[in-house]
């Protein structure tokens, strides 16, 4: 007889199986639960400033918190970056957010649902009353400039074609390819309203994002594109902007929307964020803008500026960098000297990921055990929570603030129904088709189901519950950058910033932790599932 | 003189939620000590009436009793401890060390210790493997027929009175089969066990068996030695059965 390494006896499944992974998970609970913990002092006045997730909204954003911090007491929280209108809309509306930076003509179409209207003051008095009237929500004075939509093209471009106004556009559009973001492809007041008003028709029309349309359009690659009119670039690209003839676009003056209890409870608001009425031009904004697009100065040092120039403040050091740093230096560099931020950011990325998955786990595991034993209806119950997993991430997200707000509540409910699916599936299917003539024979000898389930299902079907886990963890992780649209922090942070201003390094800076994250957690969750799977299953070599 | 019966049937049918009649009105008894072979095709209905000994299942109508007491009114669990069973593959845990599965029923009745090692070493020697080589090794270490022997130790773990066996030496290679086949005659004599073994191989049934049940889709058509059988066949189905295996009986 052929004699064989003898394997190390194994006493009990619990002691031997198990332990480590549940010592793993729950010290990676208790400091994913440290690393969210925000200690807040009891009684301190907090407001919340939210922005959408483009520049000049976030410039704004951070241009209303630092002169509230100048000149109240109140402790500013900062949401910046949500996820488009709705998403900050929503989150006004919930209370996720006090206030945030809103146009008017985004207020009166998108949101409302209104006709478009040419007159800047019918259009103000027109939300001013609806909103009041709906949500108790406050446009107060507007700051002076408005950033509506255009359509503009290369000039030399426009020179060859001849063309000026919009209406020369809608003549030669079906030999043209359009450029455009895929909010305004989506608004009324955007493509939709544009080509009913003009009958404007495209040979092809591309969805891009904002910053890649700029050098697309510079580049040739395609013909013209929808910008913003306070858009920085604008004074870099030598672009021409065709006139809106017919005045199609309505007026989009940029003010702050505030909620009507938060202006009850902080009357001082008001008066601090009117200052700003009628304090910057459209020229001035787009120089501004310029500064944090394409210099790549961070917003809160502008904003600072902004405020400077506005002798609102005192002229001061400015405050610390957050993103930005010489274009020239190189990623590892610009990476190092973000060292600080960085290690925050993976460490708020691993908190939301994890507490995604640990909630995962703690549903899925039980309710897989509980779906075997109730085998009829199982499949359906799986094939509905299989479904979440079809729901875009970005969209599952969205959702979430009706219910949960902004921040980093609702990011970790989207996380954990994410996760849910993997773990569920194969806790199942793992149980259910652990040997079944083993199963059979362990009845047979007087084992309960218990016995069973607790001595050989679950024991053999550890290593298919695992590959679940590790499959979610996966996800998760990936999925967690997305929740920087809503305000959850994270590694996406940088990269939804780095998108907007197509810094690849800012973009790299958050994409590469986010990478070796995620290979890490994967190779420690191989370890982890060498050490569930039980001994005996593999031939010995 | 009154003969004790290990296991009975009467009355038993057992009818499928799908409508499928596995036995039909069966009356059925084995002695005590004496190893019955139920043999028959698949759908025969030998593997449902080894299921309802153990209560595995249950019989739709009819009264299954063993040693003495109707299965009904017994703790399944209790009973299933008291009745070895052995299954066609083994049905070892794979993830238990031989040591661990051999003891699995004396340990689910909380034998000592000491108890669980005398027992390991008793039963390995009973199987001639070699106790202290085979504890600590894992199923997969072991060939099918070593592992089919260990299957044996498990069934008889805590000293059963009765062993079910539901095709033991099936999924074995035609050697090993006989070999094992040989050391089970062996065994027997030893142990002097009630048992109950499935096969659907006549020769194997004739070899083992001091009785053979010959069932065919839910019917039991003869009980009876296998001497009995070949000289009096009850019906033609048996008549058919002996002479399709005649020139070597």
């Amino acid at each position: 007889m052929v004699r064989v390494r003898t394997l190390h006896r194994r006493k009990g499944f619990f002691r031997d199986s198990l332990r480590t992974p549940i010592l793993l998970f729950t010290s990676l609970l208790f400091l994913t639960v440290n690393g969210l913990w925000i200690p807040t002092a009891s009684g301190e006045k907090i407001i919340t400033v939210g922005s959408k997730n483009f520049m000049e909204n976030r410039l704004l954003a951070e241009l209303f918190a630092q002169l509230i911090e100048s000149r109240t007491d109140l402790t500013v929280l900062r949401r910046l970056g949500l996820a488009g209108t709705q998403v900050c809309f929503e989150a006004l509306k919930t209370g996720g957010i006090d206030l945030y930076p809103e146009y008017t003509g985004t207020g009166l179409v998108t949101i409302l649902g209104g006709e478009p209207m040419n007159n800047p003051t019918e259009v103000l008095n027109r939300v001013r009353s609806q909103f009041l009237q709906r949500w108790n929500l406050w446009w107060l004075t507007p700051l002076g400039f408005d950033n509506s939509y255009a359509l503009a093209l290369r000039r030399d471009r426009a020179q060859e074609l001849g063309v000026r106004t919009l209406s020369d556009l809608a003549r030669i559009a079906p030999t043209l390819k359009a450029g455009f973001g895929y909010e305004f492809m989506k608004r009324p007041d955007g493509l939709p309203g544009l080509q009913e008003t003009y009958g404007l028709q495209f040979r092809e029309v591309v969805g891009m994002q904002q910053t890649l349309k700029y050098q697309a359009t510079a580049n040739g690659d395609i013909d013209l594109l929808d910008v913003y009119t306070t858009d920085g670039r604008l004074s870099v690209y030598d672009f021409l902007i065709l006139e809106d003839d017919q005045r199609f676009f309505p007026p989009y003056d940029a003010t702050a929307l505030v909620r009507g209890d938060t202006l009850e409870r902080y009357p001082e608001l008001a008066a601090v964020l009117s200052l700003l009425t009628n304090a910057l031009t459209r020229e001035q904004m787009r120089k501004w803008n310029l500064l944090v697009q394409e210099q790549g100065q961070p917003v809160t040092q502008v904003a600072r500026q902004i405020l400077e120039d506005l002798q609102l403040v005192a002229d001061q050091e400015p405050g610390s960098p957050t993103y930005h740093q010489q274009p020239s230096q190189s990623l590892f560099a610009y990476m190092w000297h973000l060292r600080g931020t960085l290690a925050m950011r993976t460490w708020e990325h691993l908190g939301l990921a994890g507490l995604g998955l640990l909630l995962g786990i703690a549903l899925a595991i039980p309710l897989g055990l509980l779906l075997e034993r109730w085998r009829t209806g199982a499949e359906t119950m799986i094939r509905i929570i299989g479904m979440s997993q079809t729901i875009p991430s970005i969209a599952l997200l969205a959702f979430m603030i009706p219910l949960f707000g902004v921040g980093t509540f609702p990011a970790i409910m989207a996380l954990w129904i994410y996760s849910l699916f993997p773990i569920l599936r194969n806790t199942f299917s793992g149980l259910r088709d652990a040997a079944p003539n083993v199963v059979e024979t362990g009845r047979a000898l007087g084992m309960t189901e218990w016995q069973i389930l607790r001595s050989v299902r679950l024991p053999l079907a550890a290593p298919t519950i695992m590959a679940g886990v590790r499959t979610s963890a996966i996800w998760t992780l990936g999925t967690a950058t997305l929740a920087a649209f809503i305000g959850a922090g994270g590694l996406g942070v940088p990269i939804v910033a780095g998108l907007q201003l197509a810094d690849v390094n800012l973009i790299l800076s958050g994409a590469l932790p986010a990478t070796i994250l995620a290979l890490a957690v994967d190779a420690l969750l191989a370890w982890v599932e060498t050490i569930v799977k039980p001994q005996g299953l593999d031939p010995v070599r | 003189m009154m003969t004790t019966w290990a296991l009975k049937a009467d009355h038993v049918s057992k009818q499928f939620p799908d409508g499928t009649l596995a036995l039909e009105q069966i009356d059925w008894a084995v002695e005590e000590g004496e190893t019955m072979a139920l043999i028959g095709e698949s759908g025969s209905g030998k593997t449902t009436l080894l299921r309802l000994l153990n209560r595995l299942a249950e019989p739709t109508t009819g009264t299954i009793v063993v040693q003495g007491k109707p299965a009904a009114s017994q703790d399944p669990i209790r009973l299933r401890r008291s009745l070895g069973y052995v299954p066609q593959d083994g049905g070892l845990f794979p993830h238990w060390t031989i040591k661990r599965n051999v003891c699995l029923v004396p340990h689910l009745l909380n034998w000592s210790a000491e108890d669980q090692d005398d027992q390991f070493q008793h039963l390995m020697q009973l199987i001639n493997l070699d106790a202290a080589q085979m504890a600590e090794r894992y199923p997969i270490e072991l060939s099918g027929g070593q592992r089919q022997r260990v299957a044996v130790a498990r069934a008889l773990g805590a000293n059963p009175a009765i062993v079910l066996l539901d095709e033991p030496f099936g999924a074995l290679d035609p050697l090993t089969r006989q070999e094992l086949q040989h050391q089970f005659l062996t065994l027997k004599q030893r142990i002097q066990k009630t048992m109950v073994i499935i096969t659907h191989d006549l020769p194997e049934a004739f070899k083992l068996a001091d009785r053979i049940t010959v069932l065919k889709k839910g019917h039991i058509h003869q009980v009876g030695t296998p001497e009995a059988l070949v000289k009096t066949p009850a019906t033609s189905y048996v008549q058919s059965l002996i002479e399709s295996h005649g020139s070597s009986w």
